[in-house]
């Protein structure tokens, strides 16, 4: 096992390895600011529009919290059996309440639904802020810093990685671990998204790891399914929610039920009643 | 069991948990940058360096385990020891970063 001490000299470290590090930490800054102006604030959309899509979710709060419940039982049972009452008429669709005999609404096709349309747009504008910066500094890398040695990796990799990170130095004999600028650069892509985490917040524009995972392509299964498009089974979808808010009925139980005891109980005054209380 | 589990969910006030999130990534992240920095400066190689990053994974997490969430995890975050051991997402990168860095600095060049 051979350990190959090579010289290198400083000023490589000095107008290598700096400023390549300090290009990539100010282009993801340029890249976060960039996409928060390109990137348009969400569409005004109309009451009932919006109405409908979160008619659902509010019935799934009411029916998550109702074993330990928040609510008084007169609260919750008031807007339970509201919401029941709207979802069986149809009071939160779209287009009013659906007629018994109408034929139901084909279901919108997400590449003619101009709601989903801006969707697709929108992710492709980021792809393009992403995908751009990142070609142009790996082309003015290539061009710069190429044909020497920059820096000695701390541990050792295959044989098959040689041709990548050694790019530009024919010698065959030479140890992986002597890489070339090229490698510098892949070890800041992936090591600066965690600074960018910290300085930038969590939904940061300068996250690489957000370019690899998604493509323009990759919502489009979403969309089919999501409460945007189709119409009819919205319908459906209430009358589901309804059978479940009927069932969660039955299993409501107030936090506040019995306090009095409880605290009584807590403090010693009375004898607890024979069941256990769960005190967290 | 389910039952319990939702009932303990429902405890959880989102907000916080978010806020204790976000706290735990960055004291994940600068322990991964510390990490990165000791393994290089010592001058450690293959599988001393990594052997380094998850000690120090693990003793940030006993820390946060016994001193913040003073052995009750499933207080202050979704899941219990699960995150806490997790050492980030690209928190490995993170310290492969700084190693190779003050590798560099200290031992390669002069």
């Amino acid at each position: 096992m051979s350990t190959q001490n090579l010289y290198l000299d400083p000023q490589i470290r000095n107008w290598v390895l700096f400023p390549i590090t300090l290009v990539m930490i100010l282009v993801g800054l340029l890249r976060h600011y960039a996409t928060l102006l390109l990137t348009s604030p969400p569409k005004k959309q109309p009451l009932n529009v919006i109405r409908e899509q979160r008619g659902v979710l509010r019935a799934q709060i009411l029916r998550q919290s109702s074993k330990q419940s928040p609510l008084p039982p007169s609260y919750y049972h008031t807007i339970s059996s509201s919401l029941v009452e709207a979802f069986h008429n149809g009071d939160y669709l779209k287009d009013g309440p659906r007629d018994a005999n109408a034929p139901p609404p084909p279901p919108a096709n997400p590449l003619t639904d101009p709601a989903a349309m801006d969707g697709m747009m929108e992710n492709m504008k980021k792809q393009m802020v992403m995908n751009i910066p990142q070609m142009i500094i790996m082309g003015w890398i290539n061009f710069f810093f190429s044909g020497f040695l920059v820096i000695k990796l701390p541990f050792p990799l295959t044989n098959g990685f040689k041709e990548m990170l050694q790019r530009g130095i024919q010698t065959p004999n030479l140890d992986v671990r002597w890489v070339s600028s090229l490698s510098w650069y892949f070890l800041n892509l992936f090591g600066l998204n965690g600074l960018f985490r910290l300085i930038l917040g969590n939904d940061n524009g300068a996250d690489s790891t957000n370019d690899l995972a998604s493509s323009p392509f990759a919502n489009l299964g979403n969309q089919a399914s999501a409460p945007l498009a189709p119409g009819q089974d919205m319908h459906k979808i209430f009358l589901q929610e309804k059978d479940s808010l009927e069932l969660a009925e039955t299993t409501y139980k107030w936090v506040g039920d019995s306090i009095e005891d409880r605290i009584l109980a807590k403090w010693g005054k009375i004898q607890s009643p024979s069941r256990k209380e769960k005190v967290l | 069991m389910s039952t319990e589990e939702s009932e303990a969910l429902q405890l959880l006030y989102p907000p916080h948990i978010q806020h204790n999130t976000n706290s735990l990534h960055t004291v994940k992240f600068l322990s991964a940058l510390f990490s990165g920095a000791a393994a290089g400066i010592l001058g450690l190689e293959n599988f001393s360096g990594f052997a380094l990053f998850l000690a120090s994974t693990l003793l940030t997490t006993s820390g946060i385990w016994l001193v913040k969430c003073k052995g009750r995890p499933q207080k202050y975050l979704h899941g219990g020891l699960g995150p806490l051991l997790n050492p980030g997402q690209d928190n490995l990168f993170s310290f492969v970063l700084v190693w190779t860095l003050f590798y560099a600095l200290v031992h390669v060049y002069d």
